[in-house]
């Protein structure tokens, strides 16, 4: 009964996601950080920690040539503008692009706007940016202090209202949460962290950093002995599907390349059998549940067996050396110490 | 009453309410009316009513509701019928007819206090003084409003004296009077002013001819308190009038509040029987059968009263309790089925945390109840029921009838309710097992002494068994406690119940509970442990304290008294001369935290350890010291500080799952242990603690001690599903229960169908099946 009741809930949610999410694995990705104005030498550390992560983060799920970051002089309106222009350009219709802003907002009770040297990013323009990305299934998160005041704008009123096109976050519920918030460099750890990566595929979706960052903004607040300032919010579907970045991504890049035709061929084979997996966990709801788990039981097995198999050939093969070393300075972990 | 004003902040304090001493809720039932007015008809009718002849009396009543009855009398009639809007209505006409009449907005005011308004009621009472500013009726309802509202007691002394001692005031008013100070004194046990008062009103009674009947009731009260005979009282007034519930219930809620449950059901139990439309009493003989863990008939007496009596506040409120009691409890027994004529444990969980709570519950109470039962020497005769409550309001409505008291637990004899973990922030630092251990020993110190003990002393005991036999061993005294301790606050042992009772300053409950705590530490030092226990079993034979403690220890209160203040003395002075200095140091050194100057924090704190090493608290600096070093990297010194910390009986969860993690780190998980359980006791929420200890017990190969944790931690819906899944499956693997272990593992497969571990234990669950066909 429990067992049932799991799979069926989990089936839903994968299908409800894939609805508005079609071929991702074929998609381009486009990741674009923002890192805006920090105001204080203690807030520009901290967002450019958050940037340095995102940067090494997104590296690991795209080409390098499609990750653009943007800090100090080079975040203006003008240049971001321009940046969203020539990408929905350069964009396919089935393409994705994720957009990352860091940094402090302001709300005024009518504009939310996203601090950077000169002008700022409204919530307008944050909307026009959105929309005029080639395609749907795009990603934004807004980190910032108020930056719920942009939900409005960007997916319309109410808890529930989202808008096909894109998934939004914001770090706060609404506008009059103005304090400097902590979700940002939560969000950011996520995107590394193996704790976050909660079906371990390796692969850091966007729920699960959502997941993993409200957690510790919770737990922040309360070894603070502290009411929350903050509330983030998720908006739109498919969050469960939609990578941010993959953990060992260097060591199977270099697994690949070091790989010899047998293994080449297992990983191959695990890849496909994860995908009937994936496509059986979609299908759960059109089958019985005794044929569900039977089919499902099936391919796991043979999913471990293959992946017991490249395991031993993986230890014939001797220890990967990953082609890309971990960057030493990358930030540390946020969090201080282990006591409260 | 001051403990149920104040919140207890501290959780080792454990809070109780062993003595339920709500006069603000006694019986608001129509008074006579002691001769406020005089029209001749309504005096016959009233007559009928007060010598038990109530169809005569409603018929007499209904004559009177007629136009040509003044207006004001025909008030009083229909409130007399029990149509109290029809009555409110014909007061505020009246009122409107003659604006300058202070009587008639007394008498409006008396309504209003029979409704259970008493703001308003004190509004028309002040309104009428404000008519007539000596009006002796609109002072002593305006000193009963101010009362039962919980009023500022100088005004409220100011107006009782104003009437009382007044030779110019009418008999019948000052004799209203004096019945309410006799209520106060019976309250306050002060009995030889008792004595006095009853003598007083007898003969302003006699004198004014004035209905004797409540006088007869609190004199039945008197004695029964004082353990003397009493029917002779009771049938006087019953005689007066036969269906004067009163006359039963007075004595009823007197001994409901030196806490003789029992003898305070079968008043009240006769109360309802001689007038079964009495919905007060019908209330609290509901309550007094859920004390009493007669739950169906308390509910029973509940429904009645709120089925007579829709104003009542504490009825709406246990009615409110009472859908989530019923509806989301779950019951539990121990041993199942029982070894005896009854089992000797019953737990009742709100259904959301039984699965987390239930067995840590269980494993405590059992520890207590075997631990209690040898020192105090006392063997339980029915169940000892335990009732946590995830609602704090629930739970103090469980206890009081009313919400907002800032309680922890309350024992009723054999029952005891109390806060789950959830009903408090978990930076509240509740400690939950402490509490449990707190109010377990009132079942068996009240129980042992009948009823009878000392407020003080079994609260007392309870101090001193969460420091010498509970979870977390130790003095734990506040540091407003050392502050009165300082400043000689401290009272002689024959005063102390007043400390709870009747306090006179903030926070002197607890400093009350803390001297309780460490006077009966004192006894166990300089005259032993079996003492306590002699004194105890002196209470129940009704020996007054002077005389137990004369009795047991062989010296007088006032010797007593001064030997312990020398023990105070040795054990404190030192401390409380370094106290400012500690303080001062404490304070710099998590200032210094926050200034991120991390060497600063760490020798601030050093110094503050050093001259108070005992204190524990969650602001206490070994939390300081151990966050300096762990800053400046120093894991050793880190480590040393958060263990002497727990050994000193520190309780903050996230620094003992810290400590855990470094003794698992050290492989020694011999302390690993200790520490997580530790940890149960303070914060069973904390999924990374069910997660831990059921790894540690998997590496001890205790399967089924592993099964209980991860359950926990599955029940605690963690966001990794996968893994939590996965850990049970392997616990059922471990205790070769094959399907259960498949079960877990597909559904940790389902959440991640990647996960290599649970891949691993599929294909050997799949090998070892194949290869047994």
């Amino acid at each position: 009964m429990k067992l049932s009741l799991i799979l069926r809930r989990s089936a839903l949610h994968l299908v409800a996601a894939l609805a508005v999410v079609p071929a991702l694995s074929q998609a381009a990705l486009y990741i674009s950080i923002v890192q805006g104005l920090g105001g204080q030498p203690l807030y520009d550390e901290q967002f450019v920690d958050a940037r340095k992560i995102i940067e090494a983060a997104s590296n690991t799920i795209t080409d390098a040539d499609k990750v653009f970051s943007f800090s100090g002089e080079r975040a203006t309106r003008a240049a971001l503008l321009k940046h969203f222009t020539e990408l929905g350009k350069k964009m396919a219709t089935g393409d994705r692009a994720a957009i990352y802003l860091i940094g402090h907002g302001s709300f005024d009770g009518e504009t939310y706007k996203f601090n950077i040297p000169g002008p700022d990013l409204t919530a307008q323009d944050l909307k026009s940016i959105l929309e005029h990305l080639p395609g749907r299934n795009h990603f934004l998160v807004n980190t910032s202090s108020t930056s719920g005041a942009m939900l409005e704008t960007l997916v319309g009123k109410g808890d529930k209202a989202s808008n096909p096109a894109f998934v939004v976050i914001s770090a706060t519920r609404n506008g009059n949460e103005r304090n400097a918030t902590q979700f940002g460099r939560y969000f950011a750890e996520a995107l590394r962290n193996k704790d976050a990566d909660l079906n371990k595929n390796n692969n850091i979706s966007i729920q699960e950093a959502f997941d993993y960052a409200e957690k510790q903004v919770s737990t922040h607040f309360q070894d603070e002995s502290k009411l929350s300032t903050e509330h983030a919010q998720l908006r739109g579907d498919g969050a469960t599907l939609f990578n941010l970045a993959r953990l060992n991504a260097s060591e199977q890049k270099a697994e690949l390349a070091s790989a010899s035709g047998k293994l080449v061929e297992l990983l191959k084979k695990r890849k496909d059998l994860e995908a009937q997996i994936e496509d059986l966990q979609v299908r759960r709801s059109q089958l019985n549940n005794a044929d569900y788990l039977a089919r499902f039981q099936q391919l796991i097995l043979q999913s471990a067996e293959v992946s017991e198999q490249i395991e031993a050939a993986q230890k014939a093969n001797g220890p990967i050396k990953p082609m890309i070393e971990a960057d030493p300075a990358l930030p540390k972990p946020p969090g201080g110490t282990r006591v409260p | 009453m001051c403990l149920e004003q104040q919140q207890a902040r501290r959780s080792t304090l454990a809070a109780t309410a062993l003595m339920l001493a709500i006069s603000a809720s006694t019986a608001l039932a129509r008074e006579p009316l002691y001769g406020a007015l005089d029209h001749a008809d309504l005096l016959r009718c009233e007559d009928l009513f007060w010598h038990g002849h109530a169809a005569e009396a409603r018929s007499c009543y209904h004559l009177l509701e007629t136009a040509s009855t003044p207006i004001t009398i025909r008030a009083e009639a229909s409130w007399a019928l029990g149509d109290l809007q029809g009555a409110n209505s014909l007061f505020q006409e009246a009122v409107k007819a003659e604006p300058k009449n202070a009587l008639l907005r007394v008498r409006w005011g008396e309504l209003y206090l029979q409704t259970y308004q008493y703001n308003e009621a004190e509004t028309l009472f002040d309104e009428a003084l404000a008519i007539d500013g000596k009006n002796p009726w609109a002072k002593i309802g305006s000193a009963e409003a101010l009362s039962k509202g919980g009023g500022d007691s100088a005004t409220i002394n100011k107006l009782m004296t104003d009437v009382v001692e007044n030779d110019f005031t009418p008999a019948g008013v000052r004799y209203r009077g004096l019945l309410m100070l006799l209520h106060n004194a019976l309250g306050k046990d002060q009995f030889e002013q008792a004595d006095k008062v009853i003598k007083d009103a007898r003969a302003a009674a006699e004198s004014g001819k004035l209905p004797q009947l409540e006088l007869y009731a609190l004199e039945a009260a008197n004695a029964f308190m004082t353990f003397k005979p009493y029917q002779a009282y009771i049938d006087q007034a019953l005689h007066e009038d036969p269906a004067y519930g009163d006359a039963w219930a007075i004595p009823g809620r007197f001994a409901m509040m030196t806490r003789r449950y029992r003898e305070s059901g079968a008043f009240y139990e006769k109360a309802v029987l001689v007038q079964p439309d009495h919905w007060q009493a019908h209330l609290e003989l509901g309550q007094n059968y859920m004390r009493l863990n007669q739950i169906s008939a308390g509910v029973d007496h509940i429904h009645t009263s709120f089925d007579g009596d829709k104003f009542n506040p504490t009825t709406i409120n246990l009615m409110r309790m009472l859908e989530v009691f019923l509806n989301q409890t779950e019951a539990f027994s121990f041993p199942n089925p029982p070894e005896g004529p009854f089992p000797k444990l019953s737990l009742r969980l709100n259904k959301s945390e039984s699965s987390v709570l239930k067995d840590y519950v269980r494993e405590l109470a059992e520890a207590g109840m075997a631990t209690y039962q040898k020192r105090y020497r006392f063997t339980p005769t029915e169940p000892v029921v335990i009732e946590v409550y995830p609602n704090h309001e629930d739970f103090v409505v469980r206890s009081v009838g009313m919400p907002g008291v800032g309680l922890l637990g309350v024992t009723f004899g054999y029952l005891l309710a109390m806060d789950s973990p959830t009903a408090h922030a978990r930076s509240e630092s509740y400690h939950w097992g402490t509490t449990l251990w707190h109010e377990l020993a009132h079942v068996y110190t009240v129980e042992a002494s009948s009823h009878l003990v000392p407020r003080w002393y079994t609260e007392g005991i309870s101090v001193f068994e969460e420091w010498r036999t509970g979870p977390i061993p130790g003095r734990k005294i506040p540091l407003d406690v050392y502050k009165a301790m300082a400043e000689g606050k401290f009272l002689p042992v024959e005063k102390l119940d007043d400390g709870f009772m009747r306090p006179t300053y903030e926070n002197q409950v607890i400093v009350s509970y803390m001297q309780g705590g460490l006077v009966i530490d004192f006894i166990n030092s300089e005259f032993g442990f079996d003492k306590i226990v002699d004194m105890l079993e002196l209470f129940g034979k009704g020996v007054k304290l002077k005389d137990a403690v004369q009795q047991s220890l062989g010296i007088s209160v006032d010797v007593f008294d001064k030997q312990f203040k020398q023990y105070i003395d040795i054990e404190y002075g030192k401390l409380l001369k370094n106290l400012p200095g500690w303080q001062a140091d404490r304070k710099t050194a998590f200032a210094a935290l926050e200034k991120e100057d991390w060497q600063g924090a760490v020798d601030a704190a050093k110094r503050a350890v050093f001259a108070f090493p005992d204190y524990v608290e969650a602001d206490s600096a070994y939390i300081a010291l151990a966050r300096g070093y762990s800053r400046l990297n120093d894991k050793d010194n880190e480590f040393r500080t958060l263990e002497t910390f727990w050994q000193k009986g520190g309780y903050a969860s996230r620094a003992l799952l810290a400590l855990g993690n470094d003794y698992i780190e050290r492989n020694d998980t011999e302390h690993a242990f200790k520490v997580f359980k530790d940890v149960v006791w303070a914060d069973p929420f904390s999924q990374e603690l069910h997660s831990k200890l059921g790894d540690l017990y998997m590496t001890h190969k205790e399967a089924a001690k592993a099964l209980r944790e991860y359950l926990v931690l599955l029940s605690l819906n963690p966001p990794d599903q996968a893994d939590a899944n996965y850990k049970v499956a392997t616990a059922y693997q471990a205790m070769n229960d094959k399907d259960k272990t498949m079960q877990y593992v597909m559904t940790a497969l389902d959440v991640a169908p990647q996960y290599r571990p649970a891949q691993s234990l599929l294909l050997e669950l799949s090998r070892s099946t194949t290869a047994k066909q």
